[in-house]
């Protein structure tokens, strides 16, 4: 990951907080590169590890200013993201973030002044057996934040489809049934117009035969007429030899395509009812 | 290190190294400042900064440089009265400790 991959990424995380606040630090890393030199850019990229750590420093430390409730103590401040290390993989951002805005700042009160008070929670954390420091903020252990997908309110999809199908039941019904007809309509038309095709090339062939047997019949009164019946004949036979051919060619193609088509179009409704 | 830094005492040591500078500093500046005395990931900083900043114990201002606008921190009214707060704090906190260290038995 280059400068520029970084700070696209980075940008692209912190989409979620005040404009304010991302420009500002934008703006910060962006000095930052610039005053570590091109030279010590791979450098930096490594040390600051990776956007979304980053980015959830940054936003760790947003959560703080809420300030009538907002005790600033290290392990507040470091909680959120290191709850992760407990969390199972996958729902942790979740409940974690949760639990920082409910009790990482949860009591005690922020005057501005770092009295002894301040250190609230300090010893007490302490036996966690990390040590939350430096390398607490490096994030050992960090990973899930930023690239778990945001699992938002599955419930109340879940909630929302059923009412949905319940209220929509009347109409999802026929309406189902009208388009699985549809669908089947459309697939057998398809396999008829294959159908069709095959058909009508071999009804050319057979009646080319059956000129060409016409031609050598006439042959023995009408010479001339006999001819041209017998070549007529050959071609009909022949065009229609090929377009036989090439016609079940094209069906072998483009039927199971068709079939699986609609399969899969059928399927698909059912699939998803299984699912709610 | 076997010792943490809290939150209080890495603004202390980020106030302390902003306020030696009379123009104000920047922030690649405060970072390696900072890491010659602790060891701070380097992206523990600018949380620090931006609260402090919040806080209005530093101020920002941009200053040309090569042709580009670099941004520097300088220590407030209120960051100095902070800073002495925290000095006098420190002085206490860590006299005690040292006095228990080294001071064997009193108890």
């Amino acid at each position: 990951m280059n400068r520029i991959e970084f700070m696209t990424e980075l940008a692209a995380l912190l989409q979620d907080v005040p404009i304010e606040e991302r420009r500002d630090a934008m703006k910060f890393y962006n000095d930052y590169f610039d005053d570590a030199g091109e030279e010590n850019e791979r450098q930096v990229v490594e040390e600051l590890e990776s956007p979304a750590k980053v980015a959830a420093t940054i936003k760790a430390d947003l959560g703080s200013f809420a300030r009538e409730h907002g005790e600033f103590t290290e392990t507040g401040y470091t909680d959120s993201r290191f709850d992760h290390k407990d969390m199972p993989a996958g729902r942790g951002e979740q409940e974690s973030s949760y639990q920082y805005g409910q009790n990482g700042y949860g009591s005690g009160s922020w005057d501005g002044s770092y009295d002894s008070g301040g250190y609230r929670g300090y010893d007490s954390r302490n036996d966690h057996g990390g040590s939350y420091g430096e390398e607490g903020y490096q994030g050992h252990g960090y990973t899930s934040d930023g690239q778990t997908p945001p699992r938002s309110n599955s419930v109340l999809k879940v909630i929302l489809i059923i009412m949905l199908v319940i209220v929509g039941a009347p109409i999802i019904i026929p309406v189902g049934i009208a388009l699985i007809a549809v669908v089947f309509a459309l697939g057998i038309t398809l396999l008829a117009v294959f159908a069709s095709l095959v058909l009508t090339s071999i009804a050319i062939a057979f009646a080319g035969v059956c000129v060409f047997i016409a031609g050598l019949v006439s042959l023995v009164p009408q010479i001339a007429v006999g001819f041209a019946l017998i070549g007529t004949g050959m071609i009909l036979t022949v065009i229609g030899v090929v377009a036989t051919v090439a016609s079940v060619r094209i069906c072998m193609i483009v039927l199971p395509g068709i079939f699986r088509g609609m399969v899969w179009v059928l399927g698909r409704p059912f699939q998803r009812r299984a699912v709610v | 290190m076997v010792f943490n830094t809290g939150a209080a005492l890495l603004d202390a040591i980020v106030l302390a190294v902003v306020s030696r500078e009379k123009e104000g500093t920047y922030g690649y500046k405060i970072t390696q400042d900072v890491r010659t005395t602790i060891e701070v990931s380097e992206s523990t900083l600018y949380p620090v900064l931006r609260r402090l900043q919040k806080d209005e114990c530093l101020e920002v201002y941009d200053r040309q440089i090569d042709g580009r606008n670099r941004r520097y921190y300088k220590i407030t009214v209120k960051g100095t009265a902070q800073m002495d707060l925290y000095r006098t704090e420190w002085k206490n906190y860590s006299s005690k400790i040292n006095d228990l260290f080294e001071g064997g038995i009193s108890v």
